[in-house]
């Protein structure tokens, strides 16, 4: 007997005699309605209806959104051309300054020290510098919306609840899928796209803690504020706020952190820096080139890290809780 | 009791759950705590308060957990809002009163001393006894003049640059009694503000706060679960159970005349004999005869028997500013010795 008649035997076997069984029964889609009945659009139509759907609204959204976020293309070709346009033997100065102002520790400034001229020395100082000034920008913008929402999140139960599955959302979907509406929405030329990007897979943790900190003070100090005649006022900024601090600082560091994962992800949508070099090495199988960047990407992710964190030692130091 | 009546508290009702006004009729009607409880899911919080707090008085609230003492005291400045009554600070209803009102009260009428200090963790000793009046907008100049005199005043001299959690718990509270003085608000109110603390610098508390009082005469409303604090401070007594007022009045008076079996069994642990005052018990008018020697009206009785060294056959004079008020027999203080429920069940057997 021959493999050929083998196989046919089982198929007959299985299938009960051929003909239409139990056993092969579609699931009722939208793909096999369509097979049985043409008035019962496929699910290409579905997508192809989402698509244009976009398509139509989007000079409508544009009007709205493009003038709003003009500025953050301003601050990012002005922050990347005073980054790399500064002569390095300012820039690294200025950048050792910044750190030893917001870490006040030896071997913080040290370490940075050693990994900027770590950097240069390997000729990736300008792409380097076009990651952190974007990162800076971004995580600049992060905070400046991210705290005011965090407050408003912790002062409103239902605001709460209206913003935090939007933010679990943001957290969970695939950068790449909210690239592809903004691909759309913008020209690739504008630094704006993967400004987008960036700040709104980055804002999230900023937000969190930001609303956590504040929910975390302790009820008794709220109290006696309430009882010594404070308005909201005078808590928000004297109490609140200062006494969320660690938790707000913690909430930046992580934005920070996963701005810098988002910039090379958004080097795929023209985002300059130490992202495009992965990129090559990716698109040209250049491993080295690939893997130089890929370190120099850990060393300003533990750079930004240190600095942060011990930004943040500094906070918990000084107003250490009993 | 001398003194103007500074608070009056009114017919006060406070009932938490999802519809107070509703359960509210009920309580009026007559249903108690459990009943409520079970058939309208909502809590009695405070059940018909009405109390007088005099002016320059030390008027205690006493109760044990979960009779609604820190909620009682939380209605004098409107941290909690009632369900129904009263609450009059020098005859004018603060329940009437807009938001702006109700914080000057609360900035310059009253301040707060709290069980677990709440001070602001962020800010000096120093920033935190001029807490009251930086929130009025005065700057840290002018208030540190004053902030320093009351830290110095309740003992913490050289500690205004320290931060809170470097200090231990009874200095934490100081600061928090430096705060309250600081605001110079006529009211105090103290929510067990010496709960917290170790019995020893308890006592120490106890007698600062006697100390400062004896000199400037506020009006201080003082919570606390624990009788003998509370018959150490007290002018007034007030006692919570369940929600309402089981008894107030002259602390000596509840020690002597309990109103029910609660209070009895409250008082019967208590050293009587440390804090029955002559006054209490003596008899009043001259009287003429032989005395054994002369009392201040305001000894206790500790100190008499003590002078008598134990001796029942003492009699003795009792003098008031150096005049004689009365006469006092060491039977009548064996007497008051004895809390009444034990003399009961002694005669019943």
């Amino acid at each position: 007997m021959s493999m050929a008649d083998l196989l046919a035997r089982t198929k007959g076997e299985s299938g009960g005699g051929g003909g239409a069984s139990l056993w092969d029964l579609p699931f009722p889609s939208l793909d096999a309605l369509h097979d049985a009945c043409g008035a019962i659009p496929e699910s290409r139509d579905l997508t192809l209806g989402l698509e244009r759907g976009f398509l139509s609204i989007r000079d409508a959204l544009r009007v709205v959104i493009d003038p709003v976020t003009q500025p953050l293309s301003w601050m990012l070709r002005e922050s990347l051309a005073v980054m790399t346009g500064t002569p390095w033997w300012i820039m690294i100065p200025l950048l050792l300054l910044v750190t030893w102002l917001v870490s006040k520790s030896w071997r913080v400034l040290v370490f940075v020290a050693i990994s900027l001229a770590l950097l240069a020395f390997v000729d990736h100082y300008v792409a380097a510098m076009q990651t952190l000034a974007i990162i800076f920008v971004c995580a600049f913008i992060c905070v400046l919306f991210g705290v005011p929402i965090g407050i408003a999140m912790s002062r409103s139960d239902r605001l709460q609840r209206i913003i935090i599955p939007i933010l679990d959302m943001l957290q969970t979907l695939p950068p790449f899928v909210y690239l592809i509406p903004l691909i759309f929405l913008f020209s690739v030329t504008e630094p704006k796209l993967y400004g987008i990007a960036i700040i709104l897979y980055a804002i999230v943790p900023v937000i969190r803690l930001t609303d956590l900190g504040i929910r975390l003070v302790d009820k008794d100090v709220i109290e006696a504020a309430d009882a010594f005649g404070m308005t909201n006022r005078q808590k928000l900024f004297g109490v609140q706020i200062p006494l969320a601090l660690p938790n707000i600082m913690a909430g930046v560091n992580q934005t920070i952190m996963m701005s810098l994962a988002m910039v090379v992800i958004a080097s795929l949508v023209s985002a300059p820096g130490l992202g495009v070099l992965v990129l090559r090495g990716i698109r040209s199988l250049e491993l080295g080139v690939g893997l130089v960047a890929g370190f120099g990407i850990v060393l300003l992710a533990i750079m930004l890290d240190r600095v942060t964190k011990a930004s943040l030692a500094r906070i918990d130091a000084s107003q250490a809780r009993r | 009791m001398n003194g103007q009546v500074k608070i009056s508290i009114r017919n006060l009702y406070k009932i938490f759950g999802d519809t107070p006004q509703a359960a509210l009729t009920d309580v009026q009607a007559g249903m108690g705590k459990p009943e409520l409880l079970e058939k309208r899911n909502h809590v009695l919080g405070l059940s018909d308060i009405n109390v007088d707090i005099h002016e320059s008085r030390i008027t205690v609230i006493m109760g044990l957990s979960g009779s609604g003492k820190s909620t009682l005291i939380r209605h004098l400045n409107r941290l909690i809002e009632p369900t129904a009554g009263e609450v009059l600070v020098d005859d004018e209803n603060i329940l009437a009163w807009d938001e702006t009102r109700l914080r000057r009260l609360r900035r310059e009428t009253m301040s707060m001393v709290f069980q677990k200090f709440a001070l602001l963790p962020h800010r000096t000793v120093l920033e935190n006894a001029g807490m009251a009046l930086a929130t009025r907008g005065i700057s840290r100049k002018e208030f540190e003049a004053d902030a320093n005199r009351w830290l110095d005043r309740v003992g913490l001299d050289g500690y205004g640059n320290h931060y809170p959690h470097q200090l231990s718990g009874g200095m934490q509270q100081r600061v928090g009694i430096a705060r309250a003085l600081t605001s110079n608000s006529g009211i105090m109110l103290m929510d067990e503000a010496f709960s917290a603390l170790d019995p020893l610098i308890r006592t120490d508390m106890q007698d600062l706060l006697i100390e400062l009082q004896a000199e400037l005469h506020k009006t201080i409303v003082f919570i606390t679960h624990d009788l003998d604090e509370a018959l150490k401070l007290a002018d007034h007594l007030v006692i919570l159970k369940d929600g309402a007022v089981v008894q107030q009045g002259e602390p000596q008076q509840i020690l002597l005349e309990p109103a029910d079996p609660y209070i009895e069994d409250f008082v019967s642990d208590i050293n009587r004999a440390r804090v029955l005052r002559v006054r209490s018990i003596m008899k009043d008018g001259l009287v003429e005869g032989e005395f054994s020697g002369e009392i201040d009206h305001n000894d206790n009785l500790e100190h008499v028997i003590a002078m008598a060294e134990g001796a029942l056959d003492r009699r003795y004079r009792v003098m008031r500013d150096g005049e004689p008020v009365g006469s006092l027999e060491m039977p009548a203080i064996m007497r008051a010795l004895v809390p009444r429920q034990a003399s009961r069940e002694t005669a019943r057997n």
